[in-house]
């Protein structure tokens, strides 16, 4: 069978090479430079339909922004784009307009709402096949089995099941088959895409991969894997600095050429460990696991630079944040004796602090270990700051200069002159010279070596392997170990390659799945808590369970489920909406009100308020204010306009108002029905297209912009719905009251946000349960009731329901971090 | 020339709210003959209870990631019937009651930063909980009022004057005063700006963020009980719902002030500006006869606008 495979593709290329078939893409003369970096030069790059090209090199080496600019991530700064026969404008190519030409590509980083289930996320992508039915998202769960059925059989995966709860694995495979299952695919890009297989998906993925481009499909494969790219590949393009330099058939190729190509060599030869030289004292020391492979623990000592290389992901950040974490100073795998700076290449993310100026910005790293009340002595902090600049060359007047007016070679000499500064024995660097001139890049080694011969230890992780040469001494990581521990004449950059790409094929990550995880635990947390109370009650009173006792018992409850469930739209989108209650108390006054006297002019201030809710949706997108913020003032706009109307209590409801919330199911009192038909309605909301999107929004707002939502819409759908949920509350208010006060509403802020959070809903990542949080909000409102009978004074409602929801927030931190804890 | 104008205000971001009272307070000189000397001592001695208040509710914003400290109401409220109870008219009882009051502010303050560091529970919701939770013990508190009678020496502090100016102005001054210079000359002042600006930056730059968001909150607790202290003496008791308009109004202050909302950039003369120009507001609004519904709606609206013309400084 495999013989049989293998002699039709030798055919095949045989074929090929007498008539090269013409190219599906072109890339022709492309070059890109990201400041001083010269990502791409020069370079020429063809796939031909039916072809599986594969892409390898070291890091930093030029393939991502190759395939960048192929995706239309960015426009090169020289070159063009043939595809089809067609030259293409660089402005035309768009990442949309690349799924429109049939260009995909999967990402090493993962793409999808991590909320929403697997036919879901295929329904944000290819939102066209959808239907106008209850069961609109069918195709989509049809296209999951199906996709995930050709590119992986007997993998499949529930395509109802959130994609939060697959493990990594899954979700890669999960990524790939939504791209595979693209009826216009011609062009399909995979971005390190058995990083988190096991071999079996692995396989199955190559032979999905060798046989769509049997029926024509254009295939470019990126790996740091070697052997696979060699098993899977038609034609092996090698990249190094930026440019081309080798592109050959496969059959050409062994693996020690493939080796040689990217800029290694067979690291066979070169095992050579470190002999502990330095004479320093020993101020890291790593062992354990960390070190298996090494079969010895490594100690660093003062005095010493360090690098960290090893392909992307092998482990060398998560090295240097757990020796920066304070628990490294206690011992541990990862053990530091004294006190650490930390130095990183992420300026916008995680280094510079943007409203400072450059002073400012260096000084803090003396300035953060002085004790709180200590007066900061501005002359010896600018000389220090001055210091440090010197030392790196960065011109000393520069310094009370706004952080952000510096090129960004000199922001990070900024941060390196912090940990500079900083004056602590072990300096951490996480690849500090990212996007940095030449220039700049010698003046930060001259310093690691300074502050190395001042008897400090420096560990710094690059991703640019060549320039770990300047290190005494290189670990290299896999997978999160230490494979190699280089020092001296061995640190080279093919030793330091070879080790990278050596590490034989991972086993499959173990794909556990727990029971009992604690969104599980959460979901269940309301339905039972309700069971505990209502049998708490009836156990002191039958009479609870009577139609006449559920009448009492639920009619306030009805009003607390629909601002709840208003409150919990604005939560799926991560925002929180501290206004509800002030418009719940200006519906029931306007209702009480106007609406009887002036029905037309009632109506249009109803409808006037829904119209504000959208307002604050548009303020909230368009200005970037933040939402608690908008809410906080607009409840002051909501209880003026009702103080203004009805200054004191009073009112009585229109005649028609109380009928419509009558409604009647034999056997059920009226407040269940209402409170089951408000739960379905927005059960049923949250389950439509519509409802997907928001919940799109609520976890990966960028992402949905991308493909093509628009944020301002959905957020002005989102405070519709919430507002619609709200005026209804205000409205039954009135019908059951036969009045209205314009302090009503006030407690429903909380005691909303109370019963999303015990309904099970995330404050953050847009998840959501309405039938959760209907039954936490009726706990809440059964609370009172309860407290009542076990002769509880009602002052004690708040603070048990306050107690209740801080409870459960923190009790959902807590299983989070063991659940941490476990993986 | 222009850039360095534009270099200034960016950097005296109060000057905005500065030009703002000295306007209003123009506009009200000219149109109306009520407004006097006399008038100017009324608007620094509400103004003086707001600026207490609004001096933590900088300090909590200015950490950052959206924090805001909705509990200020309850504590002031609380602290009041507090006050009512323990000081209970007498001048001696005033150390005690002190103690008591700044244990509530401390307290309330200390929960809401253990909620938000320890437990990662959002600012808004963990501190709208504790809010809440007081009101329970306003409830009780409420029943325990007997007497109307202020201490002495409390009521000189928050209702008497100093050759002319208000006591509880000076108060609230002195406290801008000393804020400020903590926030431009204390290490502490760099350690909240730059938390402000990035938990993840200040950490990684050793600045310790938990400890650093801690004082804040309890910074926010003391003040607010202060606040409520000197409110009770001022107004000769306590009510329930006391403390309500400085939900809003200790916001409204601080952004008005040129704080920026975001977080990592505080002002307290801003602050100081903005509860003035604030209450100025009010005024103006009292004079104008408007109801106070309207009051309301004003305030609402000013907020949300200043907030969308001036922006948030940058997005989250």
């Amino acid at each position: 069978m495999d013989d049989l495979a293998e002699a039709r593709r030798l055919a095949e290329d045989v074929t090929r090479a007498a008539a090269p078939p013409p190219p599906l893409v072109l890339l022709e003369g492309i070059s890109k430079a990201y400041g001083p970096t010269q990502a791409n030069r020069d370079v020429t790059f063809r796939v031909a339909p039916g072809e599986v090209v594969g892409l390898i090199g070291a890091n930093g080496a030029g393939k991502s922004t190759l395939m960048r600019v192929l995706t239309g991530g960015t426009e090169p700064d020289a070159g063009r784009l043939v595809y089809d026969g067609e030259a293409v404008a660089w402005s035309q190519l768009s990442p949309r307009a690349c799924h429109r030409m049939g260009i995909r590509i999967v990402h090493q980083e993962l793409t999808l709402c991590p909320n929403l289930t697997a036919a879901e996320n295929f329904f944000l992508e290819q939102p066209e096949h959808r239907r106008t039915s209850p069961r609109w998202l069918a195709p989509y769960r049809r296209a999951v089995r199906e996709s995930m059925a050709a590119v992986f059989p007997g993998l499949g995966l529930d395509p109802n099941v959130r994609v939060g709860r697959l493990d990594i694995g899954a979700r890669q495979m999960l990524e790939i088959a939504r791209a595979a299952h693209d009826p216009r695919l011609r062009l399909l890009i995979l971005d390190e895409p058995t990083s988190s297989l096991s071999s079996e998906q692995a396989r199955a993925l190559h032979s999905y991969v060798t046989r769509r481009a049997a029926e024509g499909l254009a295939v470019i494969f990126i790996s740091h894997k070697l052997q696979e790219v060699l098993g899977v590949a038609d034609r092996i393009v090698a990249m190094r600095n930026g440019a081309i330099v080798s592109d050959r058939p496969r059959a050409e190729v062994t693996l020690d050429d493939l080796i040689e190509a990217v800029g290694g060599r067979a690291a066979a030869a070169l095992v050579q460990d470190a002999a502990a030289g330095a004479a320093g004292a020993v101020l890291v020391r790593l062992s354990g696991t960390l070190t298996a492979p090494l079969g010895r623990p490594v100690e660093l000592r003062a005095g010493e630079v360090v690098g960290l290389a090893g392909l992307e992901g092998g482990g060398q950040k998560a090295l240097l944040r757990r020796l920066f974490a304070p628990s490294a100073a206690r011992g541990g795998e990862a053990a530091r004796t004294g006190r650490a700076t930390f130095v990183s290449g992420d300026r916008r993310g995680e280094g510079v602090f943007p409203l400072w100026s450059v002073f400012d910005n260096v000084a803090i790293g003396r300035i953060a270990r002085q004790p709180a009340l200590a007066p900061i002595r501005f002359a010896a902090e600018r000389a220090a700051a001055a210091g440090g600049a010197e030392r790196l060359s960065l011109a000393t007047e520069r310094l009370p200069d706004p952080i952000l007016d510096l090129s960004g070679g000199n922001q990070q000499k900024t941060l390196l002159a912090r940990g500079v500064v900083g004056d602590a024995p072990v300096m951490l660097l996480d690849d500090p010279t990212r996007g940095v001139d030449i220039g700049a890049k010698r003046d930060f080694y001259r310093v690691l070596r300074d502050v190395a011969q001042e008897g400090r230890l420096a560990i710094w992780h690059s991703t640019e392997d060549a320039e770990l040469l300047e290190c005494d001494r290189v670990l290299v990581l896999s997978q999160g170990r230490i494979v190699a521990d280089l020092a001296g004449a061995a640190v080279t950059e093919e030793a330091i390659i070879g080790h990278g790409f050596a590490e034989p094929e991972p086993g499959a990550a173990a794909a556990r799945r727990a029971l009992l995880t604690p969104e599980r635990v959460f979901e269940a947390i309301p339905f039972i808590g309700l069971a505990i109370l209502v049998a708490l009650m009836a156990s002191r009173n039958p009479l609870v369970l009577s139609s006449f006792g559920m009448q009492l018992l639920l009619g306030p409850a009805v009003v607390l489920v629909l601002v709840a469930l208003a409150q919990m739209f604005i939560v799926g989108g991560s925002e929180i909406d501290l206004g509800v209650g002030g418009f719940v108390s200006m519906v029931n006054v306007i209702s009480a009100t106007l609406l009887v006297s002036q029905p037309t002019l009632g109506a249009a201030m109803l409808v006037g308020g829904l119209a504000g809710y959208a307002l604050l949706a548009v303020l909230i997108q368009l200005r970037g204010i933040p939402a608690i913020v908008v809410t906080l003032g607009a409840s002051f706009i909501w209880l003026g306009i009702g103080r203004t109307i009805q200054p004191s209590p009073g009112g009585s409801a229109p005649e028609w108002l109380p009928d419509l919330f009558a409604w009647t199911i034999p056997g059920l009192p009226t407040p269940v029905v209402l409170i089951l038909g408000a739960g379905l309605v927005a059960f049923a909301l949250n389950r439509s297209s519509l409802g997907v999107v928001l919940r799109g929004f609520g976890s990966a707002p960028e992402a949905l912009a991308r493909l093509g939502w628009s944020p301002l819409r959905y957020g002005i759908w989102r405070y519709l719905i919430a507002g619609g949920f709200a005026l209804t509350a205000g409205l039954y208010l009135t019908a059951t009251n036969h009045a209205s006060d314009i302090n009503v509403g006030s407690a429903y802020t909380l005691l909303s946000v109370a019963g999303v959070v015990i309904g099970g809903c995330a404050l953050f990542g847009g998840v959501i349960s309405p039938l959760g949080v209907v039954a936490g909000a009726v706990t809440l409102a059964l609370i009172g009731a309860a407290l009542a009978m076990l002769g509880v004074g009602t002052d004690y409602n708040a603070l048990v329901q306050g107690s209740l929801l801080i409870l459960i927030l923190g009790l959902r931190t807590l299983l989070n971090w063991r659940q941490g804890d476990a993986r | 020339m222009r850039a360095d104008a534009a270099r200034f205000l960016a950097r005296y971001r109060w000057v905005w709210a500065a030009l703002g009272v000295l306007l209003l307070w123009a506009a009200l000189s000219l149109l109306t003959e009520r407004v006097s000397l006399h008038a100017l001592s009324g608007v620094a001695a509400t103004a003086a209870f707001l600026l207490i208040a609004a001096l933590g509710q900088m300090l909590v914003i200015t950490t950052g990631r959206g924090n805001i400290d909705l509990s200020i109401p309850s504590v002031i409220t609380l602290s009041a019937y507090l006050t009512v109870i323990i000081a209970a008219g007498l001048d001696t009882n005033l150390p005690v009651t002190l103690l008591a009051v700044a244990a509530l502010g401390l307290g309330t303050g200390l929960v809401n930063a253990a909620l938000v560091i320890v437990f990662r529970i959002p600012a808004i919701i963990a501190t709208l909980a504790t809010g809440y939770m007081l009101a329970t013990l306003t409830l009780l508190a409420n029943r325990q009022v007997k007497t109307g009678r202020t201490a002495e020496t409390l009521a000189y502090l928050a209702a008497g004057r100093l050759g002319g100016v208000p006591v509880v102005a000076l108060i609230a001054l002195l406290l801008a005063i000393v804020i400020a210079l903590a926030l431009a000359r204390l290490a502490y002042g760099r350690h909240l700006s730059a938390t402000g600006q990035s938990w993840t930056a200040a950490g990684l730059a050793s600045v310790r963020v938990g400890t650093t968001i801690t004082v804040a909150f309890a910074s926010s607790g003391v003040l607010a009980a202060l606040a409520g202290m000197l409110l009770s003496a001022y107004s000769g008791g306590a009510f329930l719902e006391m403390g309500s308009p400085y939900l809003l109004q200790t916001v409204g202050a601080v952004v008005l002030g040129g704080t920026l909302i975001a977080g990592g950039s505080a002002t307290a003369a801003g602050t100081l500006f903005g509860a003035v120009l604030l209450v100025l507001i009010i005024v103006t609004m009292q004079i104008g006869g408007l109801p106070p519904g309207s009051q309301d709606i004003v305030q609402g609206v000013v907020i949300v606008l200043v907030l969308a013309v001036a922006g948030p400084g940058r997005r989250r």
